[in-house]
């Protein structure tokens, strides 16, 4: 049982911060009806960006997580002023190529500056753990879901409170309607690509903290929150969330028990769960849990 | 194809007017693969490129244009579902590595000849994509690219576990054997010259791209390609026409998988060696980036864009030395050949997207125009 | 060699257009006078070769102008295996530099090498072989498990021989290829080997594995499987995860639940890092012995170190970077400090060293021979009775496949951040029994 409990908190872990890459995923297709291929390494520049505040700068690690935060939110508008924008009108198709051509300019400089090689990002949560009846748990890992949780929340009161917010949730309803509102669709777009790169920076942090070495690698989670993100829904945060947290808790336990109980699904299964729950889930329901069906105009 | 016949004409037409030969005067002018002067041109200039090729090129660069050749007919494959039906597809690599183990057990374990195995991967790339098909009939768009990129990882993983065939993670040499008739590809000779191995293979490899391209120009005449297109022009429109949208979609899938096979099967067969590794994301990205930078719904648009993403890395390599800031040496600093080729690969599917959308195929259609309007070009 | 026709069917000029068109100036050295020189199809052009044969000077041959020897590398030198592969390569370098400055093969050939980036890719691996094997007598190292496997074929049919840069047991009776050190199963073996007796382990401890779920993670547990019945004992666990995992609790519970003494890691170390972390994490403190591979002086630089310092040991070949007690270790030392300085310490570059080395050894035997054509190679492969590499590393014995036998040496290592690599030697070259007793698989 404990041994459930534990490949759970995991899960659950895990989940958070595949919630964290799908959250920067959501923004961008609410406002643009996008999915943005290069978010993964948006991810490992806001792990990059802590990195050399914090160990090459010798700024506080909160300092250095802020700024990278602001990092990663400059990036994403810049991304979107210099590329995204001129692609408007453009198929699906293009616009996803053109962030996939993003991701392969973006780690290329990524190992430019900072090499191949592993670095320690020296978060001051290292290797600590606090122990609950039995459950082990790392510190990183509780931030981590703490973090999930309070981006989603934060999410809540923007896109219900704030006025730039409730623009952003106009344009995803109806774009023409917003605009003939007087809402500037521009500036909405802008705000949900400097929210994507601040999440992104958030998503990095966790995953490059810990036991874990800081790679250029480390953005190809978002190969895996693909399907946190489809699962959910694109346009619903909770879904995300809901998707991560499944996906991760999903995976985990896969891994822990597929080799001795199915092992007729073959070595390491756990790897492809996040795709082959995402298919079970699309097969049933063609817009994911959370997700809004398309209306289709005549 | 045949010249029209002048009883085809309405009578009430005059004869052809020699002094304006461009000019289209019916249905078969306009679907006529061979009428323009410039096509005709075309063909021979491609017929004795194919010739003389491999008498030109030295070994290492045969081999660059054997791979290239492979990925122009993968390319026109995926360019019947992404180009001309309208589908996005991210899962092309795992059709390759279905026809390139077919090709190693059909052609290596079964040892059959070529005929039969090249059509066995073109059944199997049919069969799969029958299968995957119907998968992506309610999905569109966005949901469609992230289903497709699934289907990439669990091909792989399929391919790492079912040992018996794919020799799982060690991979499998390919031993098909590629002789048609008195005919072998792996050892031609040409009036007693003998032809080294690459050079036979690029012969049967750009045979199969003019006979694939062929075969892709055609169907994209018939009803069926019509059809295809339609989807993609708008698939509610086309339903109320009456194509059957369902059908139009699997079909699609069906000859863009079997194409992406049989390039599979001929990858397999003249590398000799696959693992699974190799029908990963990247490569079904690079496809995709083939036909982008060629120039979608085109058929010369992926072998463009395939001699141009397969030539690149090695054009990179050969200058790296001259383009400053370029690592040549292991271990010195500056940017590597690697790194160098990926952020350009990265840079040319941005720039192509944003500054020319309709690929190298419209670069070359703007010359031609230019030179068709001659002396009136702007 | 005309094994090509010069095409007279139409105008030169024409073809030459074609091909500036399509290949820009890469064209500009082979394809203009490329049909004809020699660089032909690989069979005729070894066969063609041994005019100056017999016993005294080596006749030219591709590869050989008479004076200088060609020798090929082929390993990843960008992207992310670069890591690695440019170690090797730096190893390769750094001996052929030594031996051209004392004249090279036989004191009188020196020895250029043809380097090929391969990016660790199949594709680009084959192309760059096709590129090169007319231009080298034999491939001094190539990188990678899948692109040897990948070459084999190629290899076979033009007779050429080339030394795998990996350590996997395949390649030990393979006619074609020189493998130079021992494989993983031999590193494995005499890590049980040394836990069980100076490192005060017994068989009746629980011991497991943890294993990547590829070729490499399969050749460790192969070994350690050897071991558990040479001395009697169960593999009591066996986790195993795959390269690119972001989280290690269901391995590493399950080695917990199994409640291990020592688990043997056969791992990459963005994976170990994580496994290790985890482990510590959750007060887990075996005795970790990890393959070579697992290993990178960056994880000791982590929160873990003390954790590494405590529990975990790695078995590699050859020895501690800079032991003063071994002649030949002091002698690589002074030959990077003369011809590469900025060398870091790393037992790659020690390995694309040894590699060298041994075929240094190979050519002044087809030199001796009279003969550094293809099948002047096999020959001189399959007539030396070992490579040696002095006091560094365990001679390996050659001959014909089938009696080639792996050295069966191997260094344990203990974490210590003070030494170079982050490595200090318990004990160095240990040859176990077992390992003695282990037998390869002729090749097929």
């Amino acid at each position: 049982m404990t041994d459930f409990l534990q490949l759970c908190f995991a899960g659950l872990s895990l989940g958070s911060r595949y919630a964290l890459v799908a959250l920067g995923f959501v923004v961008i297709h609410r406002a643009t009806g996008v999915i943005n291929f290069a978010q993964g390494s948006i991810v490992a520049l806001g792990a990059y960006f802590t990195y050399n505040a914090h160990v090459t700068w010798g700024l506080p690690f909160v300092v250095a997580a802020i700024l990278a935060v602001a990092g990663t939110a400059a990036v994403g508008i810049a991304v979107e002023r210099v590329l995204l924008r001129r692609m408007t009108g453009q198929p699906v198709f293009s616009v996803i190529m053109v962030t996939i051509g993003l991701l392969f300019v973006i780690d290329q400089v990524i190992t430019m500056i900072w090499s191949q090689n592993a670095q320690n990002l020296g978060d001051p949560w290292g290797i600590d753990t606090i122990t609950a009846g039995g459950l082990v748990m790392a510190t990183v890992d509780l931030w981590s879901i703490l973090l999930a949780v309070a981006v989603v929340a934060a999410f809540y009161v923007f896109f219900r409170w704030s006025s730039t917010g409730l623009a952003m949730r106009a344009v995803a309803i109806d774009e023409e309607a917003a605009q003939a509102r007087g809402i500037s669709v521009r500036r909405v777009v802008a705000t949900a690509w400097a929210i994507a790169g601040m999440v992104a920076a958030v998503a990095g942090l966790t995953l490059a903290s810990g036991p874990a070495a800081l790679r250029p690698s480390v953005g190809l989670i978002a190969l895996a929150a693909f399907p946190a993100m489809i699962l959910g829904g694109l346009d619903s945060p909770l879904g995300a969330v809901v998707g991560g947290v499944i996906i991760g808790v999903t995976q985990i336990l896969t891994a822990g028990y597929q080799p001795s109980h199915a092992a007729f699904l073959g070595d390491d299964f756990a790897s492809v769960t996040p795709y082959v729950v995402m298919i079970l889930i699309l097969m049933v329901r063609p817009y994911g849990l959370f997700g809004q069906k398309e209306v289709e105009r005549l | 194809m045949t010249a029209p016949t002048l009883s085809r004409i309405p009578s009430w037409l005059p004869e052809r007017d020699s002094a304006n030969p461009r000019m289209v005067r019916d249905h078969l002018d306009a679907v006529g693969l061979w009428h323009s002067v410039w096509r005709r041109t075309g063909l021979v200039v491609g017929a004795l490129v194919y010739l003389a090729a491999p008498m030109v090129f030295s070994d290492f660069q045969l081999s660059v244009l054997d791979y290239a050749g492979i990925a122009a007919v993968g390319a026109i494959g995926l360019n019947v579902l992404t180009g001309y039906t309208g589908q996005i597809s991210l899962g092309h690599g795992f059709f390759l590595g279905a026809g390139a183990y077919t090709a190693a057990y059909v052609g290596g374990e079964l040892a059959l000849p070529l005929p039969l195995w090249l059509g066995a991967c073109a059944a199997i790339g049919a069969l799969v994509g029958l299968v995957i098909g119907p998968f992506a009939l309610r999905l569109r768009g966005s949901y469609l690219a992230i289903i497709t990129l699934g289907l990439v990882f669990i091909g792989q993983h399929i391919f790492e576990n079912w040992d018996s065939v794919t020799g799982g993670l060690n991979g499998t040499a390919v031993s098909a054997p590629v002789a048609l008739g008195p005919l072998d590809f792996a050892d031609l000779s040409i009036g007693g010259a003998e032809l080294s191995r690459d050079a036979g293979y690029f012969y049967l490899i750009w045979g199969a791209v003019a006979v694939v391209a062929l075969l892709v120009k055609n169907l994209m005449r018939t009803r069926l390609g019509r059809a295809f297109q339609a989807v993609r022009d708008r698939d509610a429109a086309a339903e109320v026409i009456g194509v059957r949208l369902a059908r139009t979609k699997v079909m699609s899938f069906v000859v863009s998988s079997s194409l992406a096979a049989v390039a599979g099967g001929l990858y397999g067969s003249y590398q000799r060696f696959v693992n699974p590794e190799e029908f990963g994301l990247f490569l079904s990205i690079e496809y995709v980036a083939i036909i982008v930078i060629g120039g979608i719904a085109t058929v010369y648009g992926p072998v463009l864009g395939a001699l141009f993403i397969t030539a690149v890395p090695f054009l990179i390599e050969e200058w790296s030395h001259r383009i400053p800031g370029v690592a040549t040496e292991a271990g010195e600093s500056g940017i590597t050949v690697f790194a160098l080729n990926q952020a350009l690969f990265g840079l040319l599917i941005i720039l192509f997207l944003v500054v020319e959308p309709r690929g190298l195929a419209a670069l070359w259609l703007r010359i031609r125009v230019y030179f068709q309007a001659w002396p009136f070009s702007y | 060699m005309g094994t090509k026709k010069n095409g007279g069917r139409f105008p030169r000029w024409l073809t030459l257009l074609v091909a500036t068109a399509l290949f820009g100036a890469s064209c500009g050295g082979s394809s203009g006078d490329g049909g004809d020189d020699a660089a032909g199809s690989g069979e005729t052009a070894a066969e063609g070769s041994s005019d100056g044969g017999g016993a005294g000077e080596p006749g030219t041959v591709p590869g050989f102008d008479g004076t200088t020897i060609n020798v090929g590398v082929m390993s990843a030198l960008s992207g992310p295996a670069a890591v690695i592969g440019t170690q090797l390569a730096a190893g390769q370098q750094v001996y052929f530099d030594y031996l051209n400055s004392v004249g090279g093969v036989a004191g009188t050939y020196p020895v250029e090498i043809v380097l090929e980036d391969h990016l660790y890719d199949t594709a680009t691996a084959v192309q760059k072989y096709g590129k090169i094997k007319d231009d080298v007598v034999v491939l001094s190292q190539v990188m990678g498990t899948p692109v040897i496997f990948a070459l084999l074929p190629l290899l076979t049919e033009d007779g050429m021989i080339a030394s795998p840069a990996s350590q996997d047991a395949f390649w030990v009776q393979e006619q074609y290829l020189y493998p130079v050190i021992e494989p993983y199963q031999i590193d494995v073996i005499n890590g049980v080997d040394y836990y069980l007796g100076a490192g005060g382990g017994s068989v009746d401890d629980t011991i497991c594995a943890v294993i990547q779920n590829d070729l490499y993670g399969e050749a460790g547990l192969e070994g350690l499987e050897y071991a558990a019945e040479f001395y009697g004992f169960e593999i009591a666990a066996t986790a195993r995860y795959a390269a690119g995992d972001q989280d290690f609790t269901a391995p590493v519970t399950e080695l917990v639940n199994a409640e291990c003494d020592m688990v043997y890691a056969t791992a990459l170390p963005t994976e170990f890092g994580g496994i290790l972390g985890t482990a510590a994490q959750t007060g887990f403190t075996p005795r970790w012995i990890a393959q070579s591979p697992a290993w990178v002086d960056e994880l000791a630089l982590t929160d873990l170190a003390p954790y590494l310092e405590a529990y975990v040991w790695i078995t590699a070949l050859g020895r501690e970077w800079g032991d003063p007690d071994s002649v030949d270790m002091t002698t690589m030392i002074e030959r990077v400090a003369q011809f590469k300085p900025e060398q870091e310490p790393d037992y790659y570059f020690t390995f694309g060293y040894l590699q060298a080395w041994a075929t240094h050894q190979l050519l002044e035997e087809a030199v001796a021979n009279g003969d550094l054509s293809r099948e002047g190679l096999v020959a001189a492969l399959d007539g030396l009775d070992a490579f040696e590499y002095g006091d560094l590393a365990p001679a390996f014995a050659y001959g014909p496949p089938g009696e080639r036998n792996p050295a069966r040496a191997t260094t344990i290592f203990a974490v210590d951040t003070t030494k170079p690599f982050a490595l200090g030697a318990l004990e160095s070259n240990v040859e176990s029994d077992a390992a003695i007793a282990y037998e390869f698989p002729v090749g097929e």
